[in-house]
C-alpha cells in the first residue's frame, strides 16, 4: 500500500466511505434509478433522521456506557410533540422546544441514577426504557396523534433545493455540533477521557458524574430531536416511534469505528455508518429481497464492522511492537 | 518546625475488614526529598491516596502550610498544589501525550475551540524539562510503559505542584531513565518543592532521599527522620522489624539434567530471530535484558499467543506445536506468571479461591463432572498456606489485597496447576523486601523439586541471586549465555558487556 492509502486506512471514516462508494457503484449498475434525484432525496430523508438517532447513542458509547432507552425517549418526545400541538394547540416551535426539554430531562434522569447509584447504565436504561415506553402508551392508549400542523408536515416532506430535504438541515447541524463538541470542546474531551480511562480522568480532577450527566443529557436531547423529526416526516405522532432504533443506534457508530468500551468514537464514521445502512436497506428493496431481512443484514453488518475494528486494532498493536 | 509544606497527623483509615492506617503521621518539608517506605500492605498507597484526596481519612488531620485542609476529592488536592504520580498508569490511551498532560486544563470556551497547538507547545515545555524526546501529539497508546510513566511525571510537574508524590516512579524505568529522573528531582528539590518518593529499591532511596518515614502494618515505624546515619540494614530493620537475610545459596549445576523446554533456532512473528534456549529440569534460567528487549514477547510466543515462524519448541524431549495458551497449560504443563498481574495475571474482582483455582477447574471438573468450592478449596488451600497469603478469607476479593499478596496468589495458581515449566516474568516488581525474599526462596525451592523455571527479570541482584544460568537478550536476539557463580560485580559486568557489544558486532 502506498503511504497515503495506508494513512487513510487508519482513519475511522475511510473504510465506511469506501464501502459507500463501492456499494453505490454496484447498486446503480443494476438499477440506474438508484442515483435519480428522487431516490437520493429518499436516502437523505432516511439518513437525516437515522444519523441523529446514531449520534444519540454515540455520545453514550463515547463515555463507555450504553443507552437502551434512546428509542423510548425519542418515542415519548415524539408523541408529546404531536400531542401538545393537537390537544393543547401549542405552536409547533414551542411544542418542539418542550419535547426537546423533555428529552433532556429524561436523559438527565438516566445520568443521575447512573452516577448516583453506580449501577451500570445497561440496567438503569433498561428500566427507564420500560418506564418511558409505558408512559408513552399510557398517554396515547396506543393511538396516534393525527393533529400535526401543515407547517410541520411541510418541514418533514419538502426540499430546500434539488434533492436536499429540509430534514437534512437539523441533521447537518447536529453532525457539526457533535464534531465541535467532541473534538474541540472541553466537555466532549472529558466525556471521551472518562470513556477512555475513568480513573485517569478522575485523578486528573475531572468530575466523572458531571461528564456522565452531560453525555446523557445530550443523548436525551438528540433522541428527542430524532423523535420530533420523525413526527414531521411521518405527519403523525405514532406511539411506535423509537421501537426499532436500538440496533441501528449501535450499528452505525460501530461501523464508524467506535470502541464499545468507550473513549473512541468517530462522528463522520458514524454518519457513513448510517449511510451504509440506508443504502443497503434500499438495495434490498431494489433487488426485491424481503424487507424483513433488513434486520438480518443489519446484524451481519454489525458483526462485520466489529470484526474490521478488531482487525485494525490487532494490526496497530503489531506495528507498535515492531516500532 | 519550619518550612513544613504538608503535614498529616494521627491519620486512621479502615476499609471493610482491614485497618489500613492507624495513627500515622508524616511531615513533608519544602526543598526535601522524603522517602516513604514499607512493605506491601503496610499502607503506603493508602496514605498517598489520603494525601491526594482519593480517600478520606476516618480521623486525623492534615495541614497544608500550617492551615488545616480536608480534600473532598482529587480535584481539590490538585488545586491545593499537590501533584501525584500513582502506581497504576493513569492516562487516556487514545488522547495525545500533550492532551493527557494538560487534561484538566484544556481551556477553550463555547465559541473558542480548544487550542491544540497551544496545548502541545505547553506540553513540549514539560517534556523538555524531563529531557524526553517525544512528540506531544503522539497518542499515549503508542508509548511503552516507561514513557507513559515519564508522561505522568511531566503531567504532575506541569501542575507546578509544591508537593509532589511519586508512588514507585522507577518501577518500569531503565537505569538510565531513573538517573535522569533523579537529577530532575534534585533540581525540583532545590527549587523548594517537597517530594515524597516511594520505592522498594533502597539504593535509590539512599541515593536521593533526605528524610524518611517508614510504615509497618499501618503504623509509623519511624516518622519524618533524617536519612543521615541510616544504613540500608537500618531501613530494612525498620520496614520488616528484622534485618535482611541474604540467601547464601550454593551454585548449582544442572547441565546434566534432562532439558524440559528447548527452543531451537526459533523465529517468531513478533521479530525474534534464531533464538536458542534450553531450560533443564530443576534449573532456573535467568533471561536478562533491558525493557523492550523482547523477553516477555518471547514468553508469549512460547505460550502460543503469537506464531512461531521458524524453528522448533521441544517440551520434555518432544517437539510440540503449541496452539494456544490452554494447550500450553494443560498439555505441556507450562505456567506463566505475568509481569502485569493486575491486567493479565488475576481476575481482580474475583475471590482468592476463584483466582487460585482457575487453572485447576478443568482437571478437577473432569474427574468429578462437578466443580464444588470444597474440591477447589482442598486442592488450593495448601498452596495458599505455603505462600502465607495474607487474606481474611478465601472469599476475599483479590483487588482488596496488597500487591505482594496478589503476586503470591499468581504463584499459587500455577503451583496448584502442577506446572512442570514455569515462566516467571518480573516476579518481584513492586514487591517489598520480605515478600521478595520469600518469592525467591519459593522459586528456588520449586526448582529443587524439579520445576524448570525461566525467570525474566530486569533486576540485576535478583537474577544473580536466583539464576543458575543467565541468558542475555537484546533487540529480540540472544546475545549470550553465562553460568552464574553468584559473585555480583563480575557477573553484572559480564551481563552489561553482552548487552552493549551490539555496537561492536
Amino acid at each position: 500500500m502506498t503511504p497515503v492509502i495506508s494513512r487513510l486506512a487508519r482513519t475511522d471514516w475511510f473504510g465506511p466511505l469506501a464501502v459507500i462508494v463501492f456499494a453505490t457503484i454496484i447498486v446503480s449498475a443494476f438499477d440506474p434509478s438508484f442515483l435519480s434525484p428522487f431516490n437520493i432525496q429518499i436516502l437523505m430523508l432516511a439518513v437525516a433522521v437515522n444519523c441523529v438517532i446514531a449520534m444519540s447513542q454515540m455520545v453514550i458509547i463515547a463515555i463507555g456506557q450504553m443507552n437502551l432507552a434512546v428509542g423510548a425517549i425519542g418515542g415519548l418526545a415524539a408523541i408529546s410533540f404531536a400531542g401538545m400541538m393537537q390537544i393543547w394547540g401549542l405552536p409547533p416551535l414551542l411544542a418542539a422546544a418542550a419535547a426537546l426539554a423533555l428529552g433532556i430531562v429524561a436523559g438527565l434522569a438516566n445520568g443521575l441514577l447512573i452516577s448516583a447509584t453506580g449501577i451500570s447504565a445497561f440496567i438503569i436504561t433498561l428500566a427507564s426504557l420500560s418506564i418511558f415506553k409505558g408512559a408513552n402508551l399510557g398517554i396515547t392508549r396506543a393511538q396516534p396523534f393525527y393533529g400535526v400542523p401543515e407547517s410541520v408536515k411541510a418541514f418533514g416532506n419538502t426540499t430546500i433545493a434539488g434533492p436536499i430535504p429540509w430534514l437534512a438541515l437539523p441533521a447537518a447541524l447536529v453532525i457539526a455540533a457533535m464534531w465541535y463538541l467532541l473534538y474541540r470542546q472541553r466537555i466532549g474531551r472529558y466525556i471521551l477521557a472518562v470513556g477512555g480511562n475513568q480513573s485517569a480522568a478522575e485523578l486528573s480532577g475531572i468530575s466523572v458524574p458531571s461528564a456522565v450527566l452531560w453525555a446523557h443529557a445530550m443523548s436525551g436531547f438528540l433522541a428527542a430531536l430524532a423523535g420530533v423529526l420523525l413526527v414531521a416526516r411521518l405527519q403523525l405522532g405514532e406511539p411506535t416511534i423509537g421501537d426499532d432504533w436500538l440496533i441501528l443506534s449501535f450499528a452505525a457508530p460501530v461501523i464508524g469505528g467506535a470502541v464499545l468500551s468507550g473513549g473512541h468514537v468517530s462522528v463522520f464514521g458514524t454518519l457513513f455508518g448510517v449511510v451504509i445502512v440506508a443504502i443497503i436497506t434500499q438495495a434490498l428493496v431494489i433487488f426485491r429481497i424481503d424487507p424483513f431481512f433488513v434486520q438480518v443484514v443489519l446484524g451481519l453488518l454489525i458483526l462485520w464492522a466489529v470484526g474490521v475494528n478488531r482487525l485494525r486494532e490487532v494490526r496497530m498493536q503489531r506495528t507498535l511492537k515492531r516500532a | 518546625m519550619d518550612n513544613v509544606g504538608f503535614e498529616a497527623r494521627g491519620v486512621r483509615k479502615t476499609f471493610p475488614g482491614v485497618l489500613a492506617l492507624q495513627d500515622v503521621g508524616i511531615k513533608l518539608r519544602g526543598g526535601s526529598i522524603h522517602a516513604l517506605l514499607g512493605e506491601n500492605g503496610a499502607g503506603k498507597s493508602t496514605l498517598i491516596k489520603i494525601i491526594t484526596g482519593v480517600h478520606r481519612p476516618d480521623s486525623g488531620e492534615m495541614l497544608l502550610n500550617g492551615a488545616p485542609v480536608r480534600f473532598e476529592g482529587p480535584r481539590e488536592a490538585i488545586a491545593a498544589g499537590i501533584g501525584v504520580v500513582h502506581q497504576e498508569r493513569n492516562l487516556v490511551p487514545r488522547f495525545s501525550v500533550g492532551e493527557n498532560i494538560l487534561l484538566e486544563r484544556l481551556g477553550g470556551g463555547l465559541l473558542r475551540p480548544i487550542d491544540y497547538a497551544a496545548i502541545h507547545a505547553e506540553a513540549r515545555r514539560w517534556l523538555d524539562v524531563l529531557e524526553l524526546d517525544l512528540d506531544p501529539r503522539t497518542p499515549v497508546s503508542q508509548l511503552n510503559v516507561a514513557k507513559m510513566q515519564l508522561v505522568e511525571i511531566a503531567k504532575a510537574l506541569s501542575l507546578r505542584s509544591r508537593v509532589l508524590l511519586l508512588d514507585e516512579p522507577t518501577a518500569s524505568l531503565t537505569p538510565h531513565e531513573s538517573l535522569v529522573l533523579f537529577g530532575l528531582l534534585r533540581k525540583l528539590r532545590d527549587e523548594g518543592v517537597g517530594i515524597l518518593f516511594v520505592s522498594h529499591k533502597l539504593e535509590e532511596v539512599q541515593a536521593i532521599c533526605d528524610e524518611v518515614t517508614v510504615l509497618r502494618d499501618g503504623r509509623n515505624a519511624c516518622e519524618s527522620r533524617s536519612m543521615a546515619g541510616l544504613e540500608r540494614q537500618d531501613l530494612v530493620r525498620l520496614m520488616i522489624g528484622r534485618s535482611e537475610q541474604i540467601p547464601n545459596w550454593t551454585p548449582r549445576d544442572r547441565g546434566a539434567a534432562e532439558p524440559m523446554l528447548e527452543l531451537r533456532d526459533v523465529s517468531t512473528s513478533l521479530g525474534h530471530k534464531a533464538v536458542d534456549l534450553t531450560v533443564r529440569r530443576g534449573e532456573i534460567v535467568g533471561l536478562y535484558g533491558l525493557v523492550g528487549a523482547g523477553r516477555t514477547e518471547l514468553a508469549k510466543c512460547i505460550l502460543g499467543l503469537h506464531a512461531i515462524t521458524q524453528g522448533a519448541i521441544v517440551v520434555a524431549g518432544r517437539p510440540e506445536r503449541i496452539a494456544d495458551v490452554a494447550d500450553a497449560v494443560h498439555r505441556c504443563k507450562i505456567g506463566y506468571i505475568s509481569e502485569d498481574r493486575k491486567q493479565e495475571g488475576l481476575v481482580l474482582t474475583h475471590s482468592v479461591l476463584q483466582n487460585a483455582g482457575i487453572t485447576v477447574w478443568r482437571g478437577l471438573a473432569n474427574r468429578l463432572r462437578l466443580l464444588g468450592d470444597r474440591t477447589v478449596r482442598s486442592h488450593v488451600l495448601p498452596f495458599i498456606r505455603k505462600l502465607e497469603v495474607r487474606t481474611p478469607s478465601l472469599a476475599q476479593t483479590v483487588s482488596n489485597l496488597s500487591g505482594g499478596n496478589q503476586q503470591k496468589i499468581s504463584v499459587a495458581k500455577w503451583l496448584a496447576a502442577g506446572a512442570r515449566i514455569l515462566i516467571v516474568d518480573e516476579p518481584t516488581v513492586g514487591i517489598d523486601i520480605k515478600t521478595k525474599a520469600y518469592i525467591h526462596e519459593l522459586l528456588r525451592q520449586l526448582a529443587d523439586e524439579g520445576t524448570a523455571i525461566l525467570l525474566i527479570t530486569s533486576d540485576m541482584p535478583e537474577i544473580i541471586t536466583l539464576a543458575d544460568r543467565i541468558v542475555v537478550m537484546d533487540d529480540y536476539r540472544i546475545k549470550g549465555d553465562i553460568i552464574n557463580d553468584r559473585s555480583y560485580a563480575p557477573m553484572s559486568e559480564r551481563i552489561m558487556h553482552l548487552i552493549h557489544d551490539r555496537d561492536a558486532a
